[in-house]
């Protein structure tokens, strides 16, 4: 599985000079195994997702890169120098926290100028980066205003303009919407990412919510259980997915599981409980191994001449369109109909799809899952 | 609206009232006994100004209330200086045993205060184990007697007395730090010191300062102590207001030095107050922005 992992394809970029580079980094909590030998490399200017369950070790690689974790193994470098043994003081990385962690006794000018009193910048400089950097994240009018007289987006804001007031190299932020209502989220996003382009500024982003790492990102790390699953752009981690956790935690698609029987250039035929498939595959399938079909709902259609047989169980009109769940085998299978009506509930339908744009990813889910 | 109200009453009413039954009642009293005088054996209800006129005119009277304001603050600040790392650690360092330190540190509450007393008494007088223990080890021939009798020895016991109630203010203080802001300070750019000074003396200033008046409050009010354990050194404002209810038989006057106290001491608590206001902490004790 981490077959995929193991040459990230953000060194490979030519045209963007490496910022931080992670190489077998490892974290032990006592027997805990929290980040197991991960490697990667993060872009100045570009914006990063760490994307994984909680408990995967995103937060403490994010903690690592800002100094509030030591590490137990591997190394960490940013711009060619190694960062671990300089204390987070001193590191040109700033972090917003998931709790903003604002300063409840300064008032938000305050707050946003704290790191500039700590580098004994002139009163006037020192207000008016201030007054810039609130204006950035839309808080001019603040200034004066306590924390706790803030609404959580405007804290979320103000954390953001301190931490990008010391100009830093790299900007962790640390599950930054969680607190946020779904409509704040949305908003914020397009702001952060608003933000990143015009700071020209590089971005680490831990999340959960793989939506918020397809609108914000450049480059995603997928993660799951302190290894590092997949990394890529969105499209890439979206229609390629390496494997079939990403698949699975990506979310949206079906997943039939088989037996690769071979794989030539690219392109593998795998042993389905519904026979055979043959479609472009992940690096790591190989004959023998198990791998799991990935259909997206919009790739099936109804109707269509296909081998997938089964029983329309439910119906979900979504606007534009219908969700059907159609019983095969022993799977469900999850497509999206356009059509003016749904297929009847009880009816057999046969399933189709275009194989070559199907995707053979590598691994199946644990059965309890499936 | 109406329900809110009642309950409102219901709830606070006995509150106040035993307030005022318990606490604002005698201080009436004895702030209209104040005024009156005493003729040899009975209080005559004249009302006069001559008692706070003694009071304010005596040395005696003047050098005792200073001296108990003095050593209110002196042991306090000692109490904080012991109390901050404690409370720090209790609450940053400590997870397991952290119930049962909390408690280890009230057990001397539970303890009445001549039990504490006659403990230290113990330990420090001339026979008593601290002067045994330094004969035996060769150290000194003989014992010390300014281990015992002496202010050193009423300011070691006050501050054992009264630390608990420093400790605890503080210790809730240091458990609502939130350990993020050190990370956020640390992560832009400041030190140790700094954290200190610009974040964590700030934002514990509320505890330590109810800490610190209450120890102070305490220590003033205390007259057991300095009397059993500072000898001749041990003469408080407050047992010269007890001689006076008591054998002296002068209560007009017993009250008049009781009020004067309460309002010096009162003053001390507004100067306190109203300087701290105009420090960078006094947002986050009195909320004003």
């Amino acid at each position: 599985m981490t077959d995929a992992a193991a040459s990230p394809t953000a060194l490979r970029e030519g045209n963007h000079a490496p910022l931080l580079v992670g190489r077998g980094v490892h974290k032990r909590y006592g027997a805990v195994h929290a980040v197991r030998g991960v490697d990667f490399a993060l872009s100045t200017d570009r914006y990063v997702t760490l994307l994984g369950p909680s408990g995967c070790g995103k937060t403490t690689i994010l903690r690592m890169i800002g100094g509030f974790e030591t590490v137990t193994g591997g190394s960490i470098e940013l711009d060619g120098q190694p960062l671990l043994d300089t204390p987070p003081s001193q590191r040109p990385v700033n972090t917003v926290f998931q709790s903003y962690a604002l300063f409840p006794h300064l008032s938000v000018a305050e707050n946003v100028a704290f790191g500039l009193t700590l580098r004994r910048r002139g009163r006037t400089e020192t207000a008016e980066r201030v007054s810039q950097a609130l204006q950035m994240v839309r808080m001019e009018s603040m200034g004066e205003r306590r924390p706790r007289e803030l609404s959580g987006g405007q804290q979320q804001r103000v954390a953001l303009a301190r931490a990008i007031i010391n100009r830093p190299r790299l900007l962790l932020l640390d599950e930054p919407l969680s607190a946020l209502d779904r409509k704040m989220r949305k908003e914020m996003q397009i702001e952060l990412k608003d933000l990143q382009r015009r700071l020209g500024l590089a971005f680490l982003h831990v999340t959960h919510d793989q939506e918020e790492a397809f609108a914000l990102s450049d480059l995603i790390i997928v993660m799951n259980h302190g290894v590092i699953e997949q990394q890529g752009d969105p499209e890439t981690i979206y229609r390629r997915p390496a494997n079939a956790y990403v698949a699975d935690f990506i979310g949206g698609s079906n997943l039939v599981e088989g037996q690769v029987v071979e794989r030539a250039a690219g392109v593998a035929t795998l042993e389905t409980p519904f026979g055979r498939a043959h479609a472009p595959c992940a690096p790591g399938v190989a004959a023998g191994r198990r791998a799991s079909l990935c259909l997206r709902p919009e790739q099936l259609v109804i109707g269509r001449e296909g081998s997938l047989g089964g029983i329309v169980r439910h119906t979900v009109f979504q606007g534009a369109d219908w969700l059907v769940e159609v019983a095969a085998g022993s799977a469900v299978l999850r497509v999206r109909c356009s059509d003016e009506a749904a297929p009847a509930i009880g009816g057999a339908v046969s399933l189709g799809y275009e194989p070559s744009k199907a995707w053979i990813a590598d691994g199946a889910l644990p059965r309890d899952v499936v | 609206m109406e329900g809110g109200r009642t309950s409102l009453a219901v709830t606070v009413g006995p509150v106040l009232a035993a307030l005022t039954v318990l606490c604002l009642a005698p201080l009436g009293v004895l702030f209209v006994y104040s005024f009156f005088h005493v003729d040899f054996v009975s209080i005559v209800p004249d009302l006069s100004l001559q008692n706070y006129a003694k009071v304010l005119t005596s040395g005696a009277y003047r050098y005792l209330i200073l001296k108990a304001l003095l050593n209110g603050a002196v042991i306090a600040a000692i109490a904080v200086v012991i109390a901050y790392p404690v409370a720090f650690f209790i609450a940053k360092r400590i997870r397991v045993v952290k119930a049962a330190l909390l408690t280890a540190l009230l057990i001397p509450l539970y303890t009445g205060d001549l039990v504490r007393i006659f403990a230290w008494r113990l330990i420090l007088g001339r026979e008593g184990v601290l002067n045994s223990f330094l004969i035996w080890t060769g150290l000194i021939d003989r014992p010390i007697e300014a281990l015992l009798f002496s202010p050193m020895a009423t300011t070691l016991v006050l501050v054992y007395n009264y630390l608990p109630f420093m400790v605890l203010g503080l210790w809730l203080s240091f458990e609502a730090l939130d350990d993020h802001l050190f990370e956020a300070a640390a992560d832009l750019g400041a030190g140790r010191t700094t954290i200190l000074v610009r974040l964590v003396l700030p934002l514990t200033a509320p505890g330590l300062v109810a800490g610190a008046l209450m120890v102070f409050a305490l220590v003033v009010g205390d007259f057991l102590t300095p009397q059993l354990i500072g000898g001749a050194s041990g003469v408080t404002v407050i047992g010269a207001i007890a001689d006076l209810f008591g054998a002296a038989f002068d209560w007009p006057l017993g009250s008049a030095i009781a009020w004067t106290l309460l309002a010096a001491m009162v003053a001390v608590v507004a100067a306190v107050v109203v300087l701290l206001r105009r420090t960078p902490w006094g947002n986050v004790m009195f909320g004003g922005g």
